[in-house]
């Protein structure tokens, strides 16, 4: 294991930003930190950096302590490399100074190589000013890597990206972390970019990790409603378990997870779980329908609720049809306590 | 595009005119009395002088960038403390005119004279100028960059050397150049310290043996000196960087053991630069309120006001003009205008007061010794600095705004009278505000060309002081603090900003 948090704490105040927080990450592994904005995400960053010392807890990088609420081993003694939501380049500095910044004179072997990677080597003497946001996130990327840090700290790096440079990027920020073979951690705020980009993913909330794992398991199992309304478009429809079936108002619905016989509680179904199917006799009617090319979200009043359906988009339902709703595939069932 | 309206072109190329009286003089001077005064320029007076300035020039701006700079980064990066209250107190000494400093440390200290005195008072007085725009510099850059840099592998002083000043290089070397054009063209500081510079050598050539050839000799190496330093200033400024956002989050810089060495440097600064000043003026003006002349106060406070409204008016008028004409129909002889009032930005207002009374004692004798004269002066001294701060305003108005008027009925170029300096107003009216107070505290010109009887607070100030009559001159110091000074200060765009910001 390349780094350990052990019940981390960090208050400002009486305000608590983190609480009894644990985290490991494995060599080689990106691990996605996935929370809401406020939730603590960069605080837990500038904390594994070591620009701030925890109330209490633990980190230990490659089995060393490096932080504790009394001694904080310094940012430039911690191998960790930082790849800013801003990417904060050297205003002052070319592009291959930039890289070279944390290298020993002599490094150009390696800038050259970083360049290479980065897919920027016609740009190394250019100054950052003359650079798009999406080259300067490569050069901050490449900046962070070049002294081979233990670990990479990634802040929200796409967040300032227009949509289509940051589905391109993330793709190059995959394939040079491999290259690299570099253990990274990523924080975001963006669910589809954890999911896409991470090895694993972690979700912070209030100030802890509540659940931690791949990211199919966490999509697929969300451990709380919470989760399940966080991760994707959910509809919750109130139901009881009768005979291993989630019974509720849009009709019976296999259970993913464990339930048992006569619970209480709602059921969380997938925008994407509905099929609508055409039906001039149907009981249900189309009333809303948002078209986005590949797929369409359509709105539809069922007899007792509205729901929220995703549908191809070219053959999706037009407004005032009249269809029948059905559940495809098993949800998730979370008991009311 | 449109056409400028006449008026504002016929006001442009006047104040472009009057600009190029100064610099027209001294070339005539030269031309007139050559012999004269290349012999006066090869004396070995000059060469002290020489001498004399630079050394002053070059210890002002190295002391004024050294404390500017340090009180900047202490209040900004560092867990200093008291963050807000330090920016105050870095950013005060603007409140006092650099005269008025000189005389309450001569007050207080009646014996000091000569360089020492003057480098201290010019030092402190001219370090808010580094201050402010070093501040708001590390305000505005990326403190993530400084961050990035600590986990590549740099200690914080590294950071300091290899990230921090190269990002505010371009503000601290523009603001110390900026101190040495006001060393090189002060006159009262230096001229109460007694400490021989050309300034102080151009006024007594002139007024105690009205040598004008051998003053205006003097006044062609300060002009030249004054050009070497514009010269630095455009070579050695660099370019500004582009500044990102700066991040909220941000740790402070322990500084550890040197925290409190920090904190009693910067106080003792501030008690030098400020205390010192303050307990003398108040101290004097107490002792010598049983004695005051009142109404004599109110007559210099009258004289001081209705020059400064006056002026203020004056180079107010010319400043929207070229403003207007410059933002809204650029075109080339505006930008001559332009350019030829800003190359007065640096002149010294001796070398400028010298000029115009050559100009009334032999060619407009009816105007030599009126008010209207020294009004003039102020023009030429003033407008630059007015253009600077009214064109901003007017041209944050967008042009739209002007043809959406056009489009629903309003004539031609009257759009500027609905629309434009409406909006504008505010910063017209600051900019026309703080042009004033700086006429209020001007010293020499007024000095040279104020008709007779004339007095003024600055003026009365720098005669009680000649006689060394301290308590006389107290109340005038005090009242060029709390009416020119303070004031100045609070409507000081950039001191403001500094202040909002530092120390959060």
């Amino acid at each position: 294991m390349l780094m350990q948090i052990k019940d981390l704490s960090l208050n400002y105040g009486d305000q608590v930003v983190l609480n009894n927080l644990n985290l490991d990450v494995n060599q080689g592994e990106l691990t996605a930190v996935l929370g809401a904005s406020g939730a603590g995400k960069s605080t837990l960053l500038r904390l594994i950096a070591g620009f701030e010392s925890p109330t209490s807890g633990e980190i230990f990088i490659d089995s060393k302590l490096v932080s504790d609420s009394k001694d904080v081993v310094a940012p430039e003694k911690r191998g960790v490399g930082i790849v800013p939501q801003d990417s904060a380049l050297f205003s002052h500095l070319t592009v291959s100074q930039n890289i070279g910044f944390g290298l020993p004179k002599g490094s150009d072997a390696r800038i050259n190589e970083l360049l290479n990677l980065v897919g920027l080597s016609e740009y190394a003497d250019r100054k950052p000013a003359s650079l798009s946001g999406g080259q300067a996130q490569r050069v901050a990327l490449a900046r962070a890597l070049a002294p081979r840090p233990k670990l990479i700290l990634l802040d929200e790096p796409f967040s300032a990206l227009d949509a289509e440079l940051r589905a391109r990027l993330r793709e190059d920020v995959r394939r040079v972390l491999r290259a690299e073979n570099a253990t990274a951690i990523l924080v975001t705020h963006d669910q589809e970019e954890a999911l896409s980009l991470a090895d694993r993913v972690a979700i912070l909330r209030d100030g802890k990790i509540i659940q931690s794992g791949s990211p199919t398991e966490i999509y697929n199992s969300p451990v709380d409603l919470g989760i399940a309304t966080f991760l994707g478009d959910s509809i919750l429809v109130d139901g009881h378990v009768e005979d291993g079936k989630i019974i509720t108002a849009l009709g019976k619905i296999t259970p993913l997870n464990k339930v048992s016989e006569g619970q209480v509680g709602v059921a969380a179904i997938r925008s994407e779980n509905f099929y609508l199917q055409p039906n001039p006799s149907g009981d249900s009617e189309v009333i809303g329908r948002v078209f986005f090319g590949h797929d369409a979200v359509v709105e539809v009043q069922t007899p007792k609720l509205k729901i929220r359906a995703r549908s191809n988009g070219p053959f999706a339902p037009e407004v005032g049809m009249k269809v029948t709703v059905w559940v495809r595939g098993a949800v998730n069932f979370y008991p009311s306590s | 595009m449109r056409k400028p309206p006449a008026l504002l072109k016929a006001l442009g190329i006047v104040a472009a005119l009057a600009a190029l009286i100064p610099v027209g003089y001294l070339f005539f001077r030269l031309g007139a009395g050559s012999e004269k005064a290349i012999e006066e320029l090869f004396r070995s007076r000059t060469i002290e002088l020489l001498f004399n300035t630079t050394l002053l020039v070059v210890s002002v701006t190295l002391t004024a960038l050294v404390i500017g700079f340090l009180q900047a980064w202490l209040t900004t990066r560092t867990n200093l403390g008291f963050g807000a209250l330090f920016a105050v107190l870095a950013t005060l000494p603007l409140a006092i005119p650099s005269y008025v400093m000189a005389f309450s440390f001569t007050a207080t200290f009646p014996s000091i004279s000569g360089f020492w005195p003057s480098w201290l008072v010019l030092s402190l007085a001219t370090s808010p100028y580094v201050f402010l725009a070093v501040s708001a510099a590390l305000v505005r850059t990326d403190a993530s960059s400084e961050e990035v840099a600590r986990t590549l592998g740099l200690t914080k002083w590294q950071v300091l050397v290899r990230v921090t000043w190269p990002q505010v290089r371009p503000a601290a070397t523009a603001s110390s150049l900026l101190v040495a054009l006001y060393t090189l063209s002060e006159f009262g500081a230096i001229a109460i310290l007694r400490f021989d510079t050309f300034t102080r050598a151009i006024y007594n050539a002139y007024r105690l043996s009205f040598d004008r050839t051998a003053a205006a000799a003097l006044a062609v190496v300060l002009v030249l000196l004054t050009l070497v330093v514009i010269w630095f200033e455009r070579r050695y400024r660099g370019d500004y960087l582009s500044i990102s956002p700066a991040s909220q989050k941000r740790v402070r810089i322990s500084l550890g053991k040197a925290r409190p060495l920090a904190v009693t440097g910067l106080l003792f600064i501030a008690v030098v630069a400020v205390g010192i000043p303050l307990y003398s003026l108040v101290n004097w003006s107490i002792i010598g309120s049983s004695t005051a002349d009142l109404s004599q106060i109110l007559e210099a406070l009258l004289g001081s006001v209705s020059l400064a409204v006056l002026a203020g008016v004056a180079i107010t008028v010319f400043a929207l003009a070229i403003a207007l004409w410059i933002v809204r129909y650029p075109t080339k002889l505006g930008r001559f205008v332009e350019l030829s009032v800003w190359a007065n930005h640096a002149l010294p207002a001796i070398v400028v007061a010298l000029a115009l009374i050559f100009l009334g004692a032999n060619l407009f004798p009816w105007l030599y010794q009126t008010t209207a004269l020294l009004i003039f002066a102020f023009l030429i001294l003033f407008l630059p600095n007015a253009l600077g701060t009214m064109t901003t305003p007017i041209a944050q108005v967008p042009k739209s705004l002007e043809d959406v008027a056009n489009s629903l009925g309003v004539k031609g170029n009257r759009s500027i009278f609905k629309v434009v300096l409406p909006i504008a107003a505010p910063g017209i009216l600051a900019g026309a505000a703080l042009v004033a107070l700086t006429v209020l505290k001007e010293l020499p010109a007024t000095l040279l060309l104020r008709p007779t009887g004339t007095e003024t607070l600055a003026v009365r100030l720098w005669s009680a002081t000649e006689e060394l009559a301290f308590s006389q001159a107290a109340p005038y110091a005090l009242l060029l603090v709390v009416l020119g000074g303070l004031p100045a200060l609070a409507l000081n765009r950039q001191a403001r900003k500094a202040l909002s910001e530092v120390g959060k």
